[in-house]
């Protein structure tokens, strides 16, 4: 079985001299009642780096998916080198030359570099026999187009699972070349290569467009597309608003495009800004993938973390709290030194850490509400007994300023709605009068209303001199609630938004890079 | 807004198995009324007083060592304790040892068989925490090298005996017709009340046996209490060895093998989740009585020792079936 051009598994349409590599026109994807993709347009010329951008959720994802051939659109027409196609399958897509660079890896770890690269395409010997001589030597030539940029380690030989991040995604970008595709979709190819990686990568992507071969070239680092393609697409919220040549615009206009209009309403506003010593200060931190983070926060102020999902937000404020403890750096509260190396030393100091992955972090299943309220209190003030008796109504009180609903504290946690189960995992929190609060994607996946009552209490503990720091995935509601806001990209921090700075503008354009 | 209490809420599932399932409690209890009955019938005089308080001995023989492998289990993390049976022969040796048939050393044999097998489960709760071994693969090697060890040592024929003092205590009426054991384990049935529904302890047990990740995230130690529940575990199982030699008189090298899958069977029938985090200590008595009075009811119809164990693995993998069908969270 083979899908490369030579052997194709499909009959082929042979390439037309007319239209373009790729016309998609009105493409419409629903998942169920979500629509997806709206009106999704992209045209790719022969022989053209064409870059695809948009914020999060605008649907370049999906569309590319649909060109290869991973979704079915919905409605809408997809022409391929001028001809119209419908794939049922990715396979189908690879045999009409179509060749998608998966974001999600698609990597099995124990296998070797070369049986990654030629999983299901292996070359034979006249037997049938899997041929290793020639299995070995093309991996070699493949992985040679990255010479010594592809560092030690990275042999035919050597398995997936050895490799570093950086390797891993070379051997996905080898696998990817190793069809011949005449049409190329690279989905955040260049996350995790460093910057003499990147340099070879583009070369070859050259070289490929210099022999005709399309390219679809789709990025969080808007420095690259300007660097490399020839033209770009901006999406969002499902549509494409526009097509244009790269040597026509500049960041700022495609910025504007991405975000369209930007919205001001529902600022917190604050009358006074008291210039109070910081709570906690980190001294050039570290550890995973967070690189030399510097920040203070005082008391009662919001500090945000922005940037796009992943860049090490979530890794810094589990790493304050102790839970994946930091291992480089320093760090002080009240301006001395401590050391936290397990949410238990965090707790001790009055440091609360409210997760957004409610299930794996938060739950107490099968436990009451009082029990799943208690859980905090009970290490922070050392008790031996419970003492239900003066604590339910205590901790009642707290829900009940957050306007939990529920029954009785004794039902169990799970008879609760996911906004009512965050409220209780907040309310644990506040019940043990935190001085710094650490916000983790507080409202993942709860309705609005319950999203307003947590912003409302997260201001008046604010206002009341608790020290936080938020990070949420909604930008809008990071603009809202934050005094300053700190970009994150690749695990460190690339720039400090405030005042003028802090809106929708600034924050997507220094989140994709550019650090302004 | 009221305290915890004790009673499981009701969160019925619609079908009548799954809401029978929902109260193991309740289905433990009507196990006991139906069995009384069954005895009673086969055999005229089995339901009698003195013969109920004799079963509630033994009941409660398996009941204290149920009590730890109770704790294990709720505290999660798959947790489990197959050492129990070879912690009770090891703690009615040391005991037997240490009397030696005296009464003025009961109390050191009761220290010094609690505190030998605490730390044996100490040793359980590290190699699961520390180490990593999964809590089968620790528990059953501990059972082995326990067992091993008690026959290199004692050459196959273990030394000493009994008090008398303490198979009064166990055989002989003491307060209101019943013997002392009674009074001591309707001691520790309140003692484990306490420990689970009113002490911080109590609560980080459950808290860790339902979500680890949650409980570390709340500052709890995590590793500490799931070792400590091993080391509570050992030391039960040491006290049931203290009160089997009472039982007996004198102890042989496997007297406590018997006990370590009924107590797993007592704990499910009682309602506690194998996965951890739900269930109690009252539901495991009323399991613990049960098993005793289906093994009287066995007895009495003739059936040896492998036709009791034969029943005995067949309810314990129809309970799980029967309680793994529900698919809400039991409190």
């Amino acid at each position: 079985m083979t899908g490369t051009p030579e052997t194709p598994a499909l009959p082929m349409p042979a390439p037309t001299p007319l239209g373009p590599a790729i016309e998609a026109r009105d493409i419409v994807k629903r998942f169920g009642a979500v629509q997806a993709l709206g009106n999704g347009r992209l045209t790719v010329g022969r022989g053209e780096i064409h870059a695809l951008l948009g914020a999060n959720g605008c649907g370049k994802s999906t569309l590319s998916k649909i060109i290869a051939g991973t979704h079915a659109a919905t409605a809408g027409s997809l022409l391929i080198e001028g001809r119209p196609v419908r794939f049922a399958t990715p396979r189908e897509a690879e045999a009409a030359g179509i060749a998608l660079f998966y974001q999600e890896l698609s990597l099995i770890p124990p296998l070797s570099v070369a049986a990654n690269i030629f999983l299901g395409r292996e070359p034979r010997t006249r037997a049938g026999f899997i041929d290793r001589t020639r299995l070995r030597a093309e991996t070699e030539a493949l992985i040679a187009l990255f010479g010594d940029t592809a560092g030690p380690g990275l042999t035919p030989d050597a398995l997936v699972a050895d490799l570093t991040p950086g390797q891993r995604q070379i051997v996905e970008i080898l696998k990817v070349l190793s069809k011949s595709p005449r049409i190329v979709i690279m989905d955040e190819a260049t996350a995790a290569l460093d910057a003499r990686q990147v340099a070879v990568f583009f070369d070859i992507l050259r070289a490929r467009r210099a022999a005709g071969v399309s390219t679809v070239f789709i990025s969080h680092r808007l420095d690259e597309v300007f660097a490399l393609c020839d033209r770009v697409t901006v999406m969002r919220n499902g549509e494409t608003v526009a097509d244009l040549c790269i040597a026509d615009t500049d960041q700022d206009s495609v910025v504007r495009l991405m975000i369209g209009d930007v919205r001001k309403a529902g600022r917190r506003t604050r009358a006074d800004r008291p210039a109070a010593a910081p709570l906690l200060q980190a001294d050039r931190v570290g550890g995973g993938r967070l690189r030399d983070i510097t920040l203070a926060v005082a008391p009662g102020e919001i500090l945000g973390l922005g940037g796009l999902q992943g860049q090490g937000q979530s890794a810094l404020l589990r790493g304050l709290f102790g839970a994946d403890p930091l291992t480089a750096g320093r760090l002080r509260l009240d301006g001395q030194p401590v050391r936290i190396r397990a949410p238990a030393d965090a707790v001790a100091r009055g440091i609360a850490y409210v997760s957004g992955d409610r299930v794996a972090d938060a739950v107490l299943a099968g436990r009451s509400i009082f029990e799943n309220l208690a859980a905090a209190v009970l290490v922070r003030e050392r008790r031996w007994r419970v003492g239900a008796g003066t604590l339910a109504p205590r901790l009642a009180g707290v829900a009940a300023s957050l306007k939990t609903k529920y029954a009785g504290l004794d039902d169990a946690i799970g008879t609760l709605s996911g906004g009512n189960q965050q409220k209780v995992f907040i309310a644990r929190w506040l019940a043990t009068g935190p001085r710094l609060l650490l916000l983790d994607d507080p409202t993942k996946g709860i309705d609005l209303g319950a999203k307003a009552d947590l912003f409302a209490l997260i201001r008046q503990l604010a206002d009341s001199g608790v020290a936080i720091i938020l990070y949420s995935s909604e930008e809008a509601e990071l603009l809202d609630q934050s005094d300053r806001i700190l970009v994150f990209n690749g695990g460190a921090v690339v720039t400090e938004l405030s005042g003028p700075t802090l809106d929708s503008f600034h924050l997507t354009r220094a989140a994709y890079g550019d650090a302004a | 807004m009221t305290a915890p209490s004790l009673s499981p809420s009701g969160l019925s599932t619609g079908s009548r198995l799954a809401t029978l399932a929902a109260s193991p409690l309740a289905l433990a209890l009507m196990a006991i009324i139906v069995l009384l009955g069954l005895g009673e019938m086969l055999s005229p005089g089995f339901a009698r007083g003195d013969q109920i308080i004799r079963l509630l001995t033994v009941a409660a023989l398996l009941g204290i060592a149920a009590a730890g492998q109770n704790l294990v289990i709720l505290a999660g993390g798959e947790g489990i304790d197959l050492s129990i049976g070879a912690q009770i022969s090891f703690g009615a040796i040391i005991a037997g040892n240490v009397m030696n048939g005296s009464d003025a050393a009961i109390a050191h044999a009761i220290l010094a068989a609690c505190g030998a097998t605490f730390l044996v489960g100490l040793v359980n709760g590290l190699g699961v925490t520390l180490v990593r071994l999964p809590p089968l693969v620790m528990t059953l090697g501990m059972m082995a090298i326990i067992q091993g060890g008690l026959v290199v040592f004692s050459q196959g024929i273990p030394s000493g005996n009994a008090a008398p003092a303490l198979m009064g205590f166990i055989n002989q009426p003491a307060l209101l017709g019943l013997p002392g054991i009674l009074l001591a384990w309707a001691v520790l049935i309140v003692l484990m009340g306490l420990l689970l529904r009113r002490t911080a302890l109590g609560f980080a047990i459950y808290a860790v046996g339902a979500n680890a990740r949650a409980a570390r995230l709340v500052g709890l130690p995590v590793r500490a209490v799931r070792t400590l529940v091993y080391g509570l575990s050992g030391a039960l199982a040491g006290l049931t060895g203290v009160f089997v030699i009472g039982y007996t008189g004198n102890s042989f090298i496997s007297v406590g093998d018997q006990y370590m899958l009924p107590t797993i069977i007592a704990v499910v029938i009682g309602g506690t989740s194998l996965a951890g985090g739900t269930g109690g200590y009252v539901g495991t008595v009323a399991g613990a009585i049960a098993l005793v009075l289906l093994q009287s009811v066995l007895t009495t119809l003739h059936l040896d020792f492998w036709g009791r164990q034969l029943i005995f693995g067949g309810t314990l993998l129809l309970l799980l079936a029967l309680y793994g069908r529900q698919t809400g969270p039991r409190v």
